[in-house]
């Protein structure tokens, strides 16, 4: 069994220009690492199918390279510069709104100015054991606390205030009205006197603490929103300071206001901005989530934009993490020479001899290989998953190359659908959910990556995945090490497409590749010049410029082969201010492991619309004529054709295919062409009317399961064995200026591609179809 | 809570009688099932991650370890190199009986004719 992670990192762009520079922030226990530049031509590590296939690439980066270890900095938080107006005055006053989701036996910070090293500042802190007010003294630090903690999920106004004077501490929370539960408030006071280190000499910081100062690391970091908070000099009641709020009429400026942060403000950005006269305004780090309903949401907005003042909160997590910060250990000027494709940086690490390592770090800083011993309910002994026969340490991180600027372009341009991996990066779902393996059939078999996932957290997981408060997660993000995107990974995504590229070197068929980030950045301009475009297994995430840039292509005499299925289906897009990050909005419809809250469906970063494409008036089947329609995850089907394969049209496809053959009842893993996810022909969703339907599917059973926006009600009958709408398609139509779209309707369509020694039916017809949409001759499109 | 949220919604009652159940998934670990045996193991497979059995993979497509789910998040998943087995469906017998006794709370003891087979 591989180490896959004994050396962890992750690249600054997911892709790059040949010719261009692309640069690797690494962390390991070794202190050396062998590194290698690689062509992929298949990720999928399975016996059963081509197995890991690349070449080695030389490059003046090859060799030995040093590396340090650097954590994982978890958790977001807002910061605000250092400033010595927001070192208490003779007495003062701070609150803010609160709505805690996860409350610990630790302290979670709400609102601090203090320094760990110096022991020094203020801070308000909530944990199981009540919100405190804790300030820095000559004695230590002294702490008064509500002894009373917060209803997790409910609004509090929470409030400290501090007279140097009579040395009165008091901290207050008031959980406000809620359905039956009324208004209450709690109160505690304590009285101190003198030797006070108001002074942290940091940062002024929300849902977190400075732990050093230099470098700036937090800890304390808190699970919920907080909106609105405030500092003011002097000694104020409750409803004087909330009152705070009132927008001032102009030239009223109340000078005893020290600083009042608006979150309302700038909602699709990244900074907090004081509303006060100080303008001390601050910067958000590891990307939290904002466009979320605060404390003034009446439920009459579900769009931010309309209303920005019923979204003046942020959602804080512990868990939250958006880029590394770790610094540049391998730099890759990559050749301008270089042909595109799916490329990898192979990270060997070497032991103090320089030797290659079998994957346990150096015993003076070993850390986490402990065994875990532990007995199963038959005895058989259990040990630590990766130590035990560990026979080498090996680390693919995974980037796209795209062609050189200028370069001859190939006509075939494969698109990676790097949206998606990235939704689903370090999907831990398998691992923690409920109903997966009834979902599946089947035990779930983990990966190396897999163990590391659940040992470690702190790395962040997928759009899929809940943040340890229960929320779902809403952004991803490639600034940190994503396990499940290279080779010898979970087996789906980037695995299942590669066997396309597999397929296209065996066939000898040239390719260039670009990525969804071009897609995005660029639109229809990064598909100019291709004569076909291949979508790969899955492409289910998409943004509006990817969208509307595949329409342009196809509406420009482009053709499109799109060989997978529930593609085009959640509308999502990457932060404008955290580019690097998606951001998904699950909505309240569709196949989600989450649910957007109500009120919480709109992007932050762009301020549309989250959920289905489906529901913004852009199915899947308006672009590629099939949407997504079941999941067939236990046993696969296969394809049969359908009488419009005798269509003169689709001629060119069927060639050399017997009329009553079964296509794809074979596949990888999954045994037959019909599986995983699977789409259909629906003219009401938009399928063009003079699309053909070639084949459909046949032999699925009751384990095809409808997505749950294809019903309106539950009934019997809803499975695939009962249900003629459970089902995969494949179709052809012709597009304006010459063009066309072949559609598969099936995520393991690609996993039967390489059977028998590329020789099968599924081989023949991709072949057929690829040929003929390389062919320069136009399609005609019927009078439509 | 919604459905597929909580680890309690699997509903039925193992009858640890009904040795005709587990031969017949033993004759068919992958299924699909017939109908009372699909409701048997819907039961099985269903709950929270704490303590679930699964895989490890010693080598993709060959070989695999069995393998149990910690109690929370961040902790070490549990893998008993001492039971590997290089056929998923026998993977899938092996758990079908640790999860008939821990449901059961009796030993799953098929027919001697059964057992040889």
């Amino acid at each position: 069994m591989i180490e896959t992670n004994a050396v962890l990192g992750y690249p600054d762009e997911l892709s790059v220009r040949a010719g261009e520079r692309i640069t690797f922030h690494l962390s390991s226990r070794f202190a050396k690492v062998d590194a290698k530049a690689v062509l992929l031509r298949c990720v999928d590590a399975d016996a059963n199918g081509p197995g890991i296939k690349y070449v080695e690439l030389e490059s003046p980066m090859d060799g030995v390279h040093d590396v340090a270890w650097h954590e994982v900095p978890a958790g977001s938080c807002a910061v605000v510069p250092e400033d010595a107006r927001l070192v208490p005055r003779a007495a003062w006053s701070i609150g803010g709104y609160v709505w805690a989701t996860r409350l610990t036996d630790a302290p979670q910070t709400l609102l601090a100015r203090w320094s760990d090293e110096a022991a020094a500042g203020y801070a308000i802190e909530s944990s199981k054991a009540g919100v405190s007010l804790r300030i820095g003294s000559d004695r230590g630090p002294l702490v008064v606390s509500t002894s009373k903690p917060l209803l997790e999920r409910y609004w509090y106004w929470v409030q400290a205030t501090f007279d140097q004077a009579s040395g009165d501490m008091t901290i207050s929370h008031t959980r406000l009205a809620e359905g039956t539960v009324p208004a209450k408030t709690v109160t505690a006071l304590a009285t101190h006197q003198g030797g006070w280190k108001l002074d942290s000499q940091g940062p002024f910081t929300m849902a977190a603490r400075p732990s050093t100062l230099s470098p700036l690391v937090h800890t304390g970091h808190f699970d919920g929103k907080l909106e609105a908070p405030r500092i003011a000099t002097g000694i104020h009641s409750i409803e004087a300071l909330q009152a705070v709020d009132a927008m001032p009429r102009p030239g009223v400026v109340d000078a005893r206001l020290v600083a009042m942060w608006d979150f309302s403000i700038g909602i699709d950005g990244l900074d907090v901005v004081d509303r006060s006269a100080n303008r001390l305004s601050g910067t958000l780090l590891q990307l939290p989530r904002r466009a979320v309903t605060g404390v003034r949401w009446t439920g009459a907005v579900h769009d931010w934009r309309l209303d920005p003042t019923q979204y003046g909160a942020i959602h804080f997590h512990t868990d939250d993490i958006y880029d590394c910060g770790w610094p540049a250990a391998v730099t890759l000027d990559v050749p301008s020479t270089w042909r595109s494709g799916i490329h990898a940086l192979r990270l060997r690490p070497l032991d103090e001899n320089g030797r290659r390592s079998h994957g346990r770090a150096p015993p003076d800083r070993e850390v986490d290989l402990h065994s875990g011993q532990a007995r199963s309910a038959r005895g058989e002994q259990a040990v630590d998953a990766i130590e035990a026969d560990a026979s080498a340490a090996e680390t693919f991180i995974t980037f796209f190359v795209t062609p050189a600027a200028g370069a001859l372009k190939a006509p075939l341009v494969v698109l990676a659908a790097t949206m998606t991996y990235l939704a689903y990066a370090n999907s831990a779902l398998r691992l923690h959910s409920v109903h997966f393996e009834v979902l599946t059939e089947h035990l779930m078999v983990l990966t190396p990556d897999d163990v590391y996932l659940q040992e470690h957290p702190e790395i962040g997981q997928s759009t899929y995945d809940h943040h340890i408060d229960g929320s779902g997660r809403a952004f991803s993000s490639w600034r940190r090490p994503v396990m499940n995107m290279r080779p010898r990974s979970t087996l789906g995504n980037l695995a299942i497409d590669s066997h396309f590229t597999d397929w296209l070197e065996e066939k000898g068929i040239d390719y260039d590749l670009v990525t969804d980030v071009e897609l995005h950045r660029q639109g229809a301009g990064a598909l100019k010049g291709y004569r076909v475009l291949a979508s790969l297994s899955h492409p289910e995430y998409y943004s509006e410029p990817m969208m509307n840039a595949v329409m342009a292509y196809q509406n420009d005499g482009g053709r499109h082969v799109a060989l997978g299925a529930n593609g085009f289906y959640w509308r999502c897009n990457f932060h404008p201010k955290a580019p690097a990050a998606v951001e998904v909005r699950r909505g309240m419809a569709g196949t989600r492991t989450w649910e957007s809250r109500y009120g919480e469906v709109h992007l932050a970063g762009t301020g549309e619309p989250g959920g289905l494409w489906r529901h913004s008036g852009f199915a899947p089947q308006k672009l590629v004529g099939v949407g997504f329609d079941a999941m067939v995850y236990d046993h696969a089907g296969y394809y049969r054709f359908t009488p419009g394969s005798r269509d003169a049209r689709v001629a060119f496809a069927v060639d050399g295919i017997g009329e009553d053959e079964r296509i794809g009842d074979f596949g990888v893993r999954i045994g037959g062409a019909v599986g995983i996810e699977i789409d259909r022909l629906d003219h009401d969703l938009g399928t063009p009317l003079h699309a053909v339907m070639i084949a459909t599917s046949h032999g699925l059973g009751p384990g095809a399961l409808p997505t749950t926006e294809e019903f309106r009600t539950t009934v019997h009958g809803l499975e695939g064995d009962q249900n003629a709408l459970v089902r995969a398609d494949i179709v052809f139509f012709e597009t304006p200026e010459g063009g066309a779209v072949f559609a598969t309707g099936s995520i393991s369509y690609v996993l039967s591609l390489t059977c028998n020694g590329y020789d099968n039916n599924v081989s023949r017809l991709t072949e057929n179809v690829l040929r003929r949409f390389l062919d320069e001759t136009p399609f005609e499109m019927p009078d439509v | 809570m919604d459905h597929t949220s909580d680890p309690h919604a699997a509903r039925y009652e193992i009858d640890p009688e009904r040795l005709d159940l587990a031969l017949e998934f033993r004759s068919n670990p992958s299924g699909p099932y017939g109908p009372e045996l699909s409701r048997l193991v819907h039961r099985m497979r269903w709950g929270a991650f704490p303590g679930r059995y699964l895989l490890l993979t010693i080598e993709p497509g060959k070989r695999w370890a069995l393998a149990q789910m910690p109690d929370e998040r961040g902790e070490k998943v549990r893998v008993f190199h001492d039971v590997q087995f290089d056929s998923l469906d026998d993977a899938e017998w092996h758990v079908f009986q640790l999860r008939w006794k821990a449901i059961t709370g009796r030993d799953l003891r098929l027919p001697e004719q059964a057992r040889r087979r």
